[in-house]
């Protein structure tokens, strides 16, 4: 089932072509939208809420048509823009209770929904005191439980770890994945880094000054490669000489070698090299493509 | 952290009602706001001094016709006279219902609820027109229950204090547009302060002057139309042309429908300038 789907979605602004010809669909679960600063993800999600008018194609949430039921989609879609927009003076519960009410949930569902939303992004005590005193995590967490305060089915998030130190972004990455896999809800979130999707994606958009680069399940950016990676304390050089002797393709890569996988006997056959010259062996990896491997090569052919 | 999120999530499938329950909930929550009510202490005690300064002449009137027998200030005139107050308010409280949602960007997560642009504005308005109503109308409400209770010689005032009553409704739906749309010219509080209250002040000086320029050359039609530059004559002279009510001005208003006209046209070019200005900042 589709839970967006775009034809030939072309917006553009007097300057500048912020997308063209866009035409991608997404799944349920985990999407990372992946560009470049100014690639056009952010023209992307303000077209699918339905606040921007497309100069030409179309577009469908949900199933429903943004140009026409924008506001039957903002019903169901949660929105964390990647800007700063909490005001200072109030407490995070009376923000987001606030703001579960102006998506239409009468005052006590949004109490409860504000309660539950927080204690799931992880604010505690401090939820009580006014947000101009949180620390950059607890403003991204105010953030989130905003968008997900009314329960959306589907949920925008535009770089939700901006700001934030290695382990706020862990944290970030690690609840991104539980919305998408334990609450159930659809997750559209952008980025500019491809490491931190790969973590937590089950499908990735690639877009590239408003073009679609590519558009595929995670599984095939990070499949398996025929490739295996062996690392030794010292004596690279004549490991590798003596598995060339052995019949085997390898190729060195700084201190490693990537040995090509032709069947089980390369296996054994690295084992026994090692073995007969008494080497060390630290690692012995199975190869695997990095989506950054991916996106530079696509990038290449563009 | 980790253990409190360690509970299921659960999914809410309650009602979700429409975007005028969400405009109405936001109507409530910026009145309250420009009261101070459900924020700091600090908050209250501009709009709480000024609406109890605002009440003191209703309270003196009330005491004057319990012990002397007599009215010491009439409901049409009471507006013009505390417009001082009125206007101080509206000028410490309109930047309070616009400015922080334009300065902290939080207008985007509204507009990605559904809540449209000009449900916005209206609600804002209703707000602020509700927050001035009350300021103007509770004297007013307060004097005419002492009228009442007093019970003071021939018929109680109940043509005029309904009157002035309904005008105080117009005067707060002038004020409040007007307000709010120099207010939302400038995402900084202190601005927006400064610019409601310099226009209020010109508009309040350039009366006499304008007034006296006029009479001494001796346009004396002319010279009451100076009485229109400010907000509380202009209602007032609506007020005498509606109510026959004596005007709370040295000298005459300019008669007839044409006031009212001005009044409208004021609170529609308000409206133009906070539509323009919110379709603008939507679209950022």
């Amino acid at each position: 089932m589709h839970i967006l789907a775009t034809e030939g979605l072309t917006k553009r602004f007097p300057t500048v072509t912020a997308l063209d010809q866009l035409t991608v669909t997404v799944g349920t679960g985990v999407t990372g939208l992946v560009g470049a600063n100014g690639a056009g993800k952010s023209t992307l999600i303000k077209i699918l809420l339905g606040l921007l008018p497309a100069s030409s194609g179309t577009a469908r949430v949900l199933d429903l048509d943004v140009s026409t039921r924008g506001a039957d989609i903002r019903r169901l879609v949660g929105y964390m823009p990647e800007h700063e927009c909490l005001p200072p003076d109030v407490s995070a519960t009376e923000f987001v209770v606030h703001m579960a009410r102006m998506s239409g949930l009468p005052r006590t569902a949004a109490r409860e929904r504000a309660a539950d939303v927080l204690r799931h992004v992880g604010l505690a005590e401090e939820r009580y005191r006014p947000i101009g005193g949180y620390s950059t995590g607890m403003k991204q967490r105010v953030k989130l439980a905003q968008a997900l305060v009314h329960d959306p089915k589907l949920i925008f998030l535009d770089e939700p770890t901006n700001g934030l130190d290695p382990r706020g972004r862990d944290e970030m990455l690690a609840l991104i994945r539980r919305i998408g896999t334990e609450f159930g809800i659809s997750v559209l979130v952008t980025s500019h880094l491809l490491g931190e999707l790969e973590r937590i994606c089950d499908h990735v958009i690639v877009i590239d000054a408003g073009r679609l680069l590519r558009s595929s399940a995670i599984t095939e950016f990070t499949q398996a490669t025929r490739t295996v990676t062996v690392e030794v304390d010292e004596g690279t050089e004549p490991l590798a000489a003596r598995l060339t002797e052995l019949g085997q393709k390898v190729s060195p890569h700084g201190r490693l070698l990537l040995v090509e996988v032709s069947g089980p006997g390369t296996y054994d056959a690295i084992r026994d090299a090692a073995v007969d010259l008494d080497l060390c062996l630290i690692r012995l990896e199975q190869g695997r493509h990095r989506i950054e491997d991916v996106f530079r090569e696509e990038a290449a052919h563009v | 952290m980790s253990e409190i999120y360690d509970i299921g999530y659960r999914h809410y499938d309650g009602p979700r009602l429409g975007g005028g329950h969400a405009t109405r909930a936001l109507a409530v929550h910026s009145l309250r706001g420009i009261y101070g009510l459900g924020r700091t202490a600090r908050s209250k005690i501009m709009p709480f001094s000024l609406a109890t300064i605002m009440l003191l002449p209703a309270v003196v009137s009330v005491a004057v016709m319990a012990m002397l027998g007599e009215r010491a200030m009439t409901y049409s005139g009471y507006a013009v006279i505390m417009q001082p107050i009125a206007a101080i308010f509206l000028a410490s409280q309109a930047p309070t219902a616009v400015a922080p949602d334009l300065r902290h960007r939080v207008l985007p997560l509204y507009l990605s609820r559904p809540i449209t642009v000009s449900a916005y504005v209206g609600a804002k308005v209703a707000a602020m027109t509700g927050a001035l109503f009350l300021m103007l109308a509770a004297p007013l409400i307060l004097m005419y229950v002492g009228e009442l209770v007093i019970d003071l010689d021939g018929p109680p005032q109940t043509k005029e204090f309904l009157g002035a009553l309904s005008m105080a409704l117009v005067l707060a739906l002038l004020l409040a547009t007007f307000g709010l749309a120099l207010a939302s010219l400038t995402p900084r509080r202190g601005l927006g302060v400064a610019s409601v209250i310099a226009v209020y002040l010109l508009s309040f000086a350039s009366v006499p002057l304008v007034y006296t320029a006029l009479d001494m050359s001796g346009y004396h039609s002319a010279a009451s139309w100076a009485w229109l530059m400010n907000p509380f004559w202009l209602v007032d002279a609506v007020q005498v042309w509606l109510f026959d009510t004596p005007p709370n001005a040295d000298g005459a208003y300019p008669g007839g429908p044409m006031p009212a006209v001005i009044v409208v046209a004021l609170i529609g070019l308000a409206l133009a300038v906070l539509a323009a200005r919110y379709r603008k900042a939507a679209s950022r």
